[in-house]
């Protein structure tokens, strides 16, 4: 029997006569129900700019104050279950936990309308230490482009660290890739991020993907 | 250098080497395609893989990840601490005679660098039972871990330890631990803890061994081994060891001390067991056993108050109401979760409520003077040998009322019951052995 990639607790596998019919290989589950559950998928009504979780589909206070226009929508709340999640996977190094939100972004990807996907890139010495980009690691196969690159110098202390104060006078963080321009000219660019907290991260990405000459921007991320 | 004590005893990862050149290995070691984890044993599979190239080790995860990157830097273990001149102990309490038996088996034992195995029946006060022992060890200027497979039992006995040794330094090390880590004489901490260690501690005391699968986990039998000192030994603390440690104890293997009298110097009760065919089947009908229902019933005319013991959360309405049909009245039913625990235990505690139907939760350190026990459905699994043991250990709790009667019923006498009856049987042979009644 399997075992959960998460809590490593034996998952039952359950085959539908559909399946045993199909003649096709069964689907392994790696995730059991129980972690699945830990994550709260964002339903029904949503802030119309940050994609917050809420009850109507009106502006959230932090988006007012914000008095722009970006538009983002997010898979998860960003609650204590997400933020476990994020622990393992992101902080503790642990890139197995990539597979437990695949599926979900990988839906998500399909109904979403970009020609060009582009996540926010970790700087060098976190690639390194890390070992991977949380955000690429849960792509499955979609065509992606790094069109940004951090500046060199950029990092001094993690956003996680920061308070929310601080962050929203972090200085721009990324640059464009060399041959950003050319591949992002007149397309719509979907950026894909891990968490939007403030939204000062996503909101530095556009201004740069603004600058390449591109017809959209909007963002997804895992949570929010 | 201050900073060389982090690495006393103890495997430290870095991706880049410290100044001095130190004893090192690599944290993930590598051959012909075959990757395994040095510092927790585990073999990596393919798929823990990063993208910058490097393996990692998933299971020990928890402790910070260690990846084919990394090298573990150490120093053997110098025991830098002050010499004593007389003895740290600062505990002003008294040992019982039967204790004062066991203490110096004890640590007899451990001076003469024995493995052993301290099987203390529940409330025989085992920690008390290894302060001289562990008194003289830190004497000797030992190095001396106290592990636990739970954080809660670490966090409880760090404060009577300090206490008790008031001038002896420690470091609590689990987990939820905030603090960073430090080079103490006494380290008390979660058994995880003791991977990141390496032939540092000269006497490693393991509380509740049974608590934690010592047998069926490689990952724990490696941190005892690989923390102790290979010219040290360990001492094992359970009140019901399984099938293993017996077999060790059986094959003398390993030395063992007895504490088989609780402090009021009482045998256990031995498990009366009665077979009640299809009892569930009857339950479904609101009835329960008719011997069961004349032994309460009994109960309840000489005003003895009972633990009813049931296997399940589900199983507490359709009893209680099976009860009250056969006029059985005055209790309440708990388990674990229910809101109003605190408040129904304690009920019970002042005697204002005749009985408690509860599942297997409560079997351990909730004691009521004076009980007796039932169980239903003993031989269900979640009931185990040392549930069982413990369970009948609730009874009769009292230096007042040191006996107390246990009944188990059950459809068949399970392998776990029989182990249980076992058990019992042998620490009272112990017992009778020490004077106990
Ligand atoms: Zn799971
Ligand atoms: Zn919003
Ligand atoms: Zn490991």
């Amino acid at each position: 029997m399997p075992a959960c990639v998460w809590c490593n607790r034996d998952i039952p596998q359950v085959v539908t006569l559909d399946q045993i019919l199909s003649w096709g290989p069964f689907p392994v589950q790696e995730v059991c129900q129980a972690c699945r559950e830990r994550l709260t998928p964002i339903t029904g009504s949503c802030c119309s700019r940050c994609g917050r979780q809420q009850r109507a589909a009106t502006i959230c206070h932090d988006c007012e104050r914000w008095r722009d226009a970006v538009i983002n929508r997010a898979l998860f709340q960003y609650d204590a279950g997400f933020k476990a999640y994020m622990q393992q996977y992101k902080f503790q190094g642990d890139y197995a936990l990539r597979v437990v939100v695949q599926a979900t972004l990988a839906r998500a990807l399909q109904r979403a309308t970009y020609d060009v996907l582009v996540p926010i890139p970790v700087d060098v010495a976190t690639w390194q230490s890390r070992g991977f980009n949380q955000v690429t690691g849960w792509l499955t196969g979609q065509p992606f482009f790094q069109a940004l690159e951090v500046v060199a110098d950029h990092k001094e202390r993690p956003q996680s660290a920061k308070t929310r104060a601080e962050r929203l006078v972090t200085p721009q963080p990324f640059s464009l890739a060399p041959n950003a321009c050319k591949v992002l000219q007149h397309q719509r660019v979907l950026l894909l991020d891990d968490v939007y907290t403030t939204g000062r991260t996503i909101r530095h990405a556009i201004d740069q993907i603004n600058l390449s000459g591109a017809k959209a921007v909007t963002s997804l991320t895992l949570a929010r | 250098m201050d900073n060389d004590e982090q690495f006393f005893g103890r495997w430290v990862p870095s991706a880049r080497p410290p100044l001095k050149p130190l004893v090192n290995r690599e944290a993930i070691a590598q051959s012909r395609g075959a990757a395994r984890c040095t510092r927790c044993g585990n073999w990596l599979t393919v798929t823990d893989q990063l993208p910058n190239g490097a393996r990692y080790c998933r299971q020990c995860l928890q402790l910070g990840r260690l990846t084919t990157h990394h090298k573990l830097y150490t120093i053997p273990e110098p025991n830098q601490f002050p010499r004593m001149t007389e003895s740290p102990l600062t505990w002003s309490g008294q040992l019982k005679p039967q204790q004062v038996v066991a203490a110096t088996a004890v640590r007899k034992l451990a001076a003469a660098k024995k493995n052993q195995l301290l099987w203390a029946v529940t409330g025989a006060g085992k920690t008390e039972i290894l302060y001289p022992a562990l008194a003289w060890a830190l004497q000797q200027g030992w190095r001396v871990a106290w592990a636990s497979p739970r954080v809660d039992v670490c966090l409880e006995l760090a404060p009577r330890l300090a206490r008790a040794f008031a001038g002896v330094s420690q470091a609590v090390l689990h987990g939820k631990q905030e603090q960073p880590y430090t080079y103490r004489q006494l380290t008390i901490c979660t058994t995880h803890q003791l991977l990141r260690f390496q032939a540092a501690f000269d006497w490693l005391i393991v509380d509740e061994v049974d608590a934690f699968p010592l047998t069926t986990s490689p990952m724990l039998q490696r941190a005892v081994k690989q923390a102790q000192k290979p010219s040290g030994s360990h001492i094992f603390l359970t009140a019901t060891p399984g099938p293993h440690l017996q077999k060790l104890v059986a094959q003398r293997k390993i030395a063992v001390t007895y504490v088989p009298l609780r402090y009021h110097g009482y045998l256990l009760p031995q498990m009366m067991v009665h077979l009640s065919w299809q009892w569930r089947q009857h339950l479904l009908k609101g009835r329960l056993p008719g011997h069961l229902v004349r032994q309460l019933r009994g109960y309840q005319q000489i005003g003895q108050r009972f633990l009813l013991f049931v296997p399940h959360v589900a199983d507490l309405a359709p009893i209680a109401a099976a009860l009250a049909q056969a006029g059985v009245v005055g209790g309440v039913t708990v388990h674990a979760a229910d809101p109003e625990r605190t408040a129904k235990v304690q009920a019970m505690r002042d005697e204002r409520c005749q009985f408690l139907v509860t599942t297997t939760i409560l079997e351990r350190g909730v004691t009521f003077p004076n009980v007796a026990v039932v169980i239903l459905g003993g031989d269900e699994a979640v009931f185990s040998t040392a549930a069982l043991v413990q369970i009948a250990g609730r009874a009769g709790r009292h230096a007042a009322h040191p006996r107390g009667e246990v009944t188990c019923y059950c459809q068949s006498q399970s392998r776990t019951i029989q182990q249980a009856r076992a058990m019992i049987g042998h620490l009272n042979r112990q017992g009778r052995q020490q004077g106990g009644q």
